[in-house]
């Protein structure tokens, strides 16, 4: 890394995670990506699964100190992201405020599931009962059954991402104001600002709760069975024409389907019509169609499926992590426009003397 | 008091429907100066997505497009057309960031590639945020937040179990994943020129950062060759763990046993210490069966209280809370996350504010989503020196306005 064309973004950030459960390890892994030196020091207990270490973790050093070394890590880092409970913090000597304080500079960025303060601060979570607070459980999964938990950890990737974001932008006001800050990222705050047109929809027309939908919100946009799987539509009033020349049928020219207003009560005819369609093709031949025609389908791929094609493999979109069990490919660079790098994966504690001599050379004891 | 860390930094957005959006809401919430541009002939179909047939003037009343660009200035500008085109390279000289989630072949259409943004303003960052990139077989695929979200591998991942069908999350969820990570981006590029002086171009191509949402799935997938496993609210770590009906309709209570100290905890409350003393391995195995005893615990329940009564028992449970009551849950309220605004032609309704909460700069949210061309005077005055009769003349042309031409539905 001593080429400046593949120096990274971040190069020169030292990050600090702390404990780090996948919200953490989430946000502090695009912080590595894409050049910091972030050093990671494992919770009580292994707070990630294998695969979730794999992903998470590599490119990351990984030490083993005690608080009192930890604190003085902290006091280091220009970034500082951990997702323990509010106040472990400060009972491990390492109250936010204070280290703030001595480091006027230090971004501090904290997730949680209910954030720092309010009734609910101490509650127990998992990635289920957040999804469920959240607001996004109540609109998945069939409305014939009980809501469903979409798959991965999406409650707590999405505070990952979150914090990621907010850890950087609070650093870029540190660059340019000197002063950093304690970001109080909640799990639930994250989710419920984000429910599309059915959360700002009960607010404002006190309508009540919009039911889930399963995997068809109306015909044009929705999941069908097709030969080889499952794939989808999603046409907006611009692009139902050219999904209508698609179908073929004649009786689509009719103004009870053309109109918009009416096409709505034709709703069942049109999703029969759609079932029949997709029946009718592949996956593939579905695909292909979309650029042609300007009409957004979709198929349910397969993480096997996207390791398989051609397409990502050539836009260099996988990384490769070297592990001690052999070599794993996982999702890279969120976005291109900066040089990202993914280093192998570490032993918990592996770091601990190199970080020791390069964070706290000269350092105040 | 403290700034906000994106004070100073204006950003032109061309940005319509929700990721672009979601991501230049999250600028304004973090001070940026955010101005919006659409068309009088090309507006952001968000506006008239709902229909509103008893409003004179819909695009301007529109609660969920509200929900996306609150905070924002809204500037009218017909970048096809050539003097549309010329304020806009001008406004860019006074802009740190263009960011646009057009299809992949718009802006070269309309001319407005990296490198004429750049010769207009050298150190400029562009987003560009297209579904499957600029480059590659698939650069031509159009698609929104569920297309995304099937073709990056979690519609996969997602499933009851039991029929073998995958799900969609219940919202498009590609959108507001990419607007958050090209919201990271701009403040990635921010710092590289603060570093360097450069500008950036940031090519993001939602699937792929969808993608990124899974990555240990695909640890699975590479190193075991694994296909999907649908657990539906089930947990592959611990047991039980489900989702239970409660009393009233449609109240769901979401339940996890990680240890055996929980599940014992749970057994007490539901009055069946015959089962206390289950391990792990006889919970995981008789799950269809404890299911069943909690589920018929559970219905009896208000899903509040019994929220409560787990907590209390440092068991996780929480209420699936759905879009009408998670307005009045207590935990946000007690943090003021619902804030209301004022607004010209709606009357004020619950909003979320911003979920970076930096505790020291407090963003606050502060004005309702800008009507049709509301700053089209401000902007052309201030920014770019134009004369009253300049700024009619233009109207006259076409070039900006204050009503869409030809609305119809989104």
């Amino acid at each position: 890394m001593t080429d400046s064309t593949s120096e990274g973004v971040l190069s020169g950030v030292r990050v600090l995670e702390i404990g780090g459960g996948i919200a953490a390890a989430f946000a502090s892994h695009f912080l590595a990506g894409y050049g910091a030196d972030v050093v990671r020091t494992e919770g009580p207990t292994a707070a990630l699964t294998h695969d979730e270490a794999v992903y998470l973790c590599a490119g990351k050093r990984r030490v083993d100190v005690p608080d009192p070394e930890l604190r003085r890590l902290a006091l280091g880092a220009d970034i500082l992201i951990e997702d323990g409970k509010p106040g472990a913090l400060a009972a491990r000597g390492l109250d936010p405020v204070a280290l703030r304080k001595e480091n006027p500079a230090l971004v501090i960025v904290s997730i949680t599931p209910f954030g720092q303060t309010g009734p609910y601060a101490d509650f127990e979570a998992t990635n289920l009962t957040s999804f469920a607070m959240g607001g996004l459980m109540s609109l998945t999964g069939s409305p014939h059954r009980e809501p469903l938990l979409t798959g991965g950890n999406q409650a707590q990737a999405l505070g990952g991402m979150n914090a990621f974001g907010a850890a950087v932008t609070a650093y870029y006001g540190a660059l340019m104001q000197g002063e950093g800050d304690w970001v109080d990222i909640s799990l639930q705050e994250c989710a419920a600002g984000m429910l599309e047109l059915y959360g700002p929809g009960s607010a404002y027309t006190g309508a009540g709760p919009q039911m889930r939908m399963g995997n068809s919100v109306r015909s044009v946009w929705a999941i069908y069975p097709c030969l080889d799987g499952y794939a989808g539509v999603c046409a907006l009033e611009r692009q139902v024409h050219s999904l209508f020349d698609l179908l073929g049928d004649p009786v689509l020219n009719e103004e009870r389907f053309r109109d918009p207003y009416q096409r709505a009560e034709q709703d069942d005819e049109l999703t029969a019509m759609l079932y029949a369609w997709f029946a009718q093709r592949t996956k593939a031949e579905i695909l292909a169609l979309s650029p042609i025609h300007k009409v957004p389908f979709g198929a349910v791929l397969t993480p096997n499926d996207l390791l398989a094609s051609e397409n990502l493999a050539n836009r260099r979109f996988f990384d490769s992590v070297q592990t001690p069990e052999g070599e794993a490919r996982v999702p890279g660079r969120p976005f291109e426009g900066f040089v990202w790098t993914m280093d192998s994966l570490h032993e918990a504690g592996a770091d601990t003397d190199t970080v020791r001599s390069e964070w706290l050379a000269g350092a105040p004891a | 008091m403290k700034q906000l860390p994106l004070q100073g930094v204006r950003v032109a957005d061309l940005t319509m429907m929700w990721a672009g959006p979601y991501a230049t809401r999250v600028l304004a919430e973090m001070g940026a100066e955010v101005i919006k541009i659409e068309s009088p002939r090309s507006w952001d179909n968000i506006r008239t997505l709902i229909p509103q047939p008893d409003k004179t003037d819909p695009w301007n009343s529109s609660y969920y497009f509200n929900d996306y660009n609150r905070d924002k200035k809204s500037l009218t500008l017909d970048l096809s057309m050539a003097r549309g085109r010329e304020l806009f390279l001008q406004l860019v000289k006074r802009c740190d960031v263009v960011i646009e989630n057009y299809r992949a072949d718009v802006l070269e259409k309309l001319g407005l590639t990296y490198d004429v943004l750049k010769s207009a303003r050298e150190d400029i960052i562009l987003v560009s945020m297209v579904g499957f990139g600029h480059s590659g077989t698939e650069r031509g695929h159009v698609g929104f937040g569920p297309i995304i979200e099937q073709m990056s591998g979690l519609t996969s991942l997602s499933g009851y179990g039991d029929d073998g069908v995958p799900f969609k999350t219940g919202i498009s969820y590609g959108d507001p994943i990419a607007g958050l990570a090209a919201a990271s981006a701009v403040a990635l590029a921010l710092i590289k020129r603060r570093k360097t002086g450069k500008g950036t171009y940031v090519d993001l191509p939602q699937r792929e950062t969808m993608s990124t949402m899974v990555g240990e799935k695909f640890v699975a997938a590479s190193m075991r060759g694994e296909e999907p496993v649908h657990f539906g609210a089930r947990s592959p770590h611990w047991a039980p763990q489900g989702v239970y009906r409660c009393k009233g309709e449609e109240q769901w209570l979401a339940i996890s046993c990680r240890t055996d100290q929980e599940w014992r905890s749970l057994t007490s409350l539901i009055a069946r210490p015959d089962l206390a003393d289950l391990t792990l391995e006889q919970r995981r195995a008789r799950q269809d069966e404890l299911d069943i005893v909690i589920g018929a615990w559970a219905a009896e329940q208000d899903a509040f209280g019994a929220m409560m009564q787990l907590q209390s028992m440092k068991v996780p449970a929480g209420r699936v809370l759905d879009s009408d009551n998670i307005h009045r849950d207590p935990q946000l309220a007690t943090r003021g996350y619902w804030v209301e605004l004022p607004h010209p032609r709606m009357t004020p309704w619950k909003q979320p504010s911003a979920s970076w909460r930096l505790q020291e700069a407090n963003p606050q949210i502060r004005n309702h989503a800008p009507l049709f061309g509301e700053h089209n005077d401000e902007i052309l005055r201030d920014l770019l020196g134009l004369t009253a009769a300049d700024r009619a003349q233009l109207a006259d042309q076409g070039v900006i306005g204050t009503e869409p031409v030809n609305p119809g539905i989104g």
